[in-house]
Parts: structure tokens; sequence; C-alpha cells
């Protein structure tokens, strides 16, 4: 029999035990095991998902005629709205491709759009992430850029079997090379000061001294194309505060973002279509 | 005859279903309109209460398996490097576990006041080691303290839910959770 000494601290004993093993498992085994514990939870996470899709499909069926025809005369407008868009999108993209012949320039990166239902929000104060019902099956790969109407939703950092995690521009994880918009120097942008109150803000560092912002003349912010991860020129936010640093070489400051990010529920993936350039 | 010991699994699962519910609520918390201030957002954090049953009710194997699994399961589900919550649950298990004896583990206003101080010392660790990150410390904790306030607030009101679920399956399955004997209905 034990020693009743040892008995009082076999739990710690236990938990030493778990700690060392933890500690010589290999990387790859704890990088399955977490794969697989999250694809076991992965049905249950997006289930909800679905069903707030049918219970969506059904009250739109509750719609009467009159309601839906109206919807439709809209809809007819918007997409005569985004015909002469696509058109316009067409003429640019043409206009690139012959500069950037001329010019011997290196092709811009190509993307494939890939639309997505969030499944769920996970908003914490330590970290902001979705999670998006589509992964593998549909060519995701981690690291490709998540935009919504509003601008840059975040990048995927996780691709699973039928879901993918996508890091938001509202966590203090996120940073990305920006530049306040008709400028081309970089500056860094990080996510992270959500408030319990208010809409989402975000953070921007080594902010040049001639670039001014405030409330009432907010400056934009966007993505410079460094890093080769996001296209340039997405929208991030509004510059509406700038201080200069510590040192008095930069400015420092804030970046109001988009409060429709914390109620999303469909973004668009820019899948790369060769990956090897990034 | 040998039979098979399935009440971590009984744990386990029902620590699975309120990492769901607590993930569906915190997909519905994460935008929200409250007097007058157009957008909210708070978080729950659950984990103390993914603790206590295994650790107060359990033999120590199956208490163990369950809060091992569970600690895996919600790392998975989290931007923690992978083997955290496995860490700390095991953490406050070693320590319900070690003390147990003394206190009247089976009642219901010990389990909440078990889950509350146990949440409340997972919640402040992971602050701890997270806040770092922040650009804005001192902004982040004060985010920080309404979501541990409406977490704590949380974990008061279903710890008596949870634990009685739990119960509930077990009497269900007639089996005493500790012994793992077949109970009378």
């Amino acid at each position: 029999m034990l020693p009743q000494r040892f008995d009082q601290a076999r739990p710690f004993a236990t938990l030493g035990v778990v700690l060392l093993v933890w500690l010589l498992l290999p990387v790859v085994f704890k990088t399955f095991t977490r794969s697989a514990f999250f694809e076991i939870q992965a049905p249950i996470t997006i289930t909800d998902s679905y069903v707030v899709d049918v219970q969506n499909f059904w009250a739109t069926k509750l719609h009467s005629q009159t309601e839906l025809m109206a919807a439709g005369k809209e809809t007819a407008a918007l997409i005569a709205t985004y015909d002469f868009s696509v058109q316009q999108n067409k003429q640019l993209g043409a206009d690139i491709l012959r500069l950037e012949n001329l010019l011997n320039l290196p092709p811009m990166p190509a993307y494939r759009l890939e639309p997505a239902r969030v499944a769920r929000r996970d908003f914490t104060g330590w970290w902001q992430r979705l999670i998006i019902r589509k992964g593998r099956n549909y060519g995701i790969t981690v690291g490709a850029p998540v935009v919504f109407s509003g601008g840059i939703v975040g990048r995927v950092i996780e691709v699973h079997a039928y879901t993918a995690v996508v890091d938001l521009i509202t966590s203090p994880t996120f940073r990305v090379a920006a530049s306040a918009e008709g400028d081309v120097r970089p500056v860094s942008y990080q996510g992270g000061i959500n408030e319990t109150f208010s809409a989402p803000r975000g953070t921007v560092e080594f902010v040049p001294l001639d670039i001014s912002a405030s409330q009432s003349e907010p400056q934009r912010l966007v993505t410079s194309g460094l890093g080769g991860v996001f296209p340039p020129g997405l929208n991030l936010g509004s510059i509406t505060l700038l201080e200069p640093s510590t040192d008095g070489l930069f400015k420092n400051g804030e970046v109001k973002l988009d409060p429709r990010l914390n109620s999303l529920t469909e973004v668009t993936i820019l899948v790369p279509l060769n990956p090897d350039q990034f | 005859m040998i039979r098979t010991d399935y009440r971590w699994l009984v744990v386990f699962g029902t620590n699975l279903l309120l990492l769901w519910l607590g993930g569906l609520a915190n997909h519905y918390l994460s935008h929200f309109a409250f007097l007058g201030f157009e957008h909210c957002t708070v978080s729950l954090y659950l984990g103390g209460l993914l603790v206590t049953y295994a650790a107060l009710r359990l033999d120590a194997r199956s208490g163990w398996m369950s809060t091992l699994l569970t600690g895996l399961a919600a790392d998975s589900l989290s931007a923690l490097p992978f083997g955290t919550s496995l860490i700390l649950f095991g953490l406050v298990h070693a320590v319900l576990l070690h003390g147990r004896q003394r206190f009247p583990r089976e009642e219901l206003v010990f389990a909440i006041v078990v889950a509350l101080l146990a949440n409340l010392f997972l919640f402040i660790a992971l602050s701890f080691f997270l806040v770092g990150s922040n650009p804005r410390p001192a902004t982040a904790w004060v985010r920080l303290f309404s979501d541990l306030l409406i977490s704590q607030l949380a974990v008061a009101a279903i710890t008596c839910w949870f634990m009685s679920l739990q119960n509930s399956i077990f009497s269900f399955l007639r089996q005493h959770p500790e012994t793992g004997r077949r109970v009378a209905s």
C-alpha cells in the first residue's frame, strides 16, 4: 500500500506526468490531435448555422407575392448597376494587362472569389475569429485574404476538411502592412481595441509625420500590397487619431473599423490562383 | 465479466455540449444593442464549469480522462497554443482532487462556489498569458473585466442545470459516478 503522504500528492504527480508527456510529444502528433479534435466538433459547430439557414428559408417563403415582386424589382435594378461595373472592371483589367506588357511588369496576383457563410463568430477579449463553412473541399488555402463589402475581414489561419478559421482584423494577433489612401509609404496596422460598448478599433504605427487625421477629418487606411498576402488598395478602416510616437520619428494612432465586422454572416475568400507567387 | 467504463465519456460528452452552447451564445453576443449603445459585444468563458463535475464527483481515472480530453477539445476551438487549456484544466483538476475529501462535494452550493473560483482562476491565468499581445493592454483589461463579470454570472446561473444534467445521465444509466457500481433506480 502506498504511504498516505504520496496518496495525497498523487493528483499533482499525475499532473506532472501529463505535463512531461505533453512536452515530449512530437509536434506532428499535437498538430494531428488538434485537427482531429476540431473535426470532431465541426459538425456540431456548424449545425446551428444550417438550422438558421433553414429558418430563414421558411421565413422567406412566408413573404407575400407583392413583397417578392418588389424585392425582385430592387434586385433587377442592382443587377443592372453591377453589370455596368463588371464591364468597367473588364476594361480596367485589359488596361492593366496592356500596361504590364508595355512596361514589362510582373503580373498582379490573381485570385478566385469564393463566397462562404459564417458558421461561428468567436469575439473574446483575447482573440477575434470566425469559422466559415468552406474548407479544403473548396480549395481554401492558409493565408488567403478574406473580404466583405466594407473591405478586409481578415486572413485564413486554419483550413479543415469542410470549415476554415479566419483571424479578423479586429484581433490583436492580426498585423498587416497598410498605407494612407493616396500615399505609398507603408505603415503597420494591428487590431486589438475591442471595447464592450463601442465598435472595434485598430492601431497604426510608423505613420510618417506629414500625414494627419482626426475625428472630423479621418484618413482612409488601405492595404499597401507589401507582404504579398493582401492585394493593394483594400479598405481597412479610417484613421481617426494620430499622435507623435515617443521617439518623435513617426506617429501612432487609432483606426476606426467597420462595425459590421461584428455581425458578419457572409464573407468572400480571395483564393490565390497561383499560390507559388506568395 | 469485464465491464467497459464509459463514465469519462458521459462527462466529456456533456462538456462538448456545454462548449457548443457557450460558442453559440458567444456567436450571438458578438453584436447586440443595449441601453442605447449600438455596438455592444461580450464573450462568455465557462472553462471552470467544464472541470467541476469531473473533479468533484468522478473517480480519479475517469475524471482525469474527461478533464484532459475536454482541455484538448477546448484548445482545438481556440486561438491558444494547443495544450494550454489541457495544462490549466489539469491544474485545477489536481487541486480539486487533492482537497475534495475535506469538503461537502456533493452539495450543489459547494459545486457553484468551486465552479466560480475555477472559472475566475482560469480566466485570469489566460488573460495574463494573452494580454501581452494586445497593443493597448489597459483597454484590453477593461473589456476582459466585463467579460469576466458576465462569465461569472453565467457560471453561477447554469451550474445547477449542468450538474443536474450530468447527475441525471448517471441516474438514467443507473451508475454511480464515483464507484461505477450499478445503483437501484
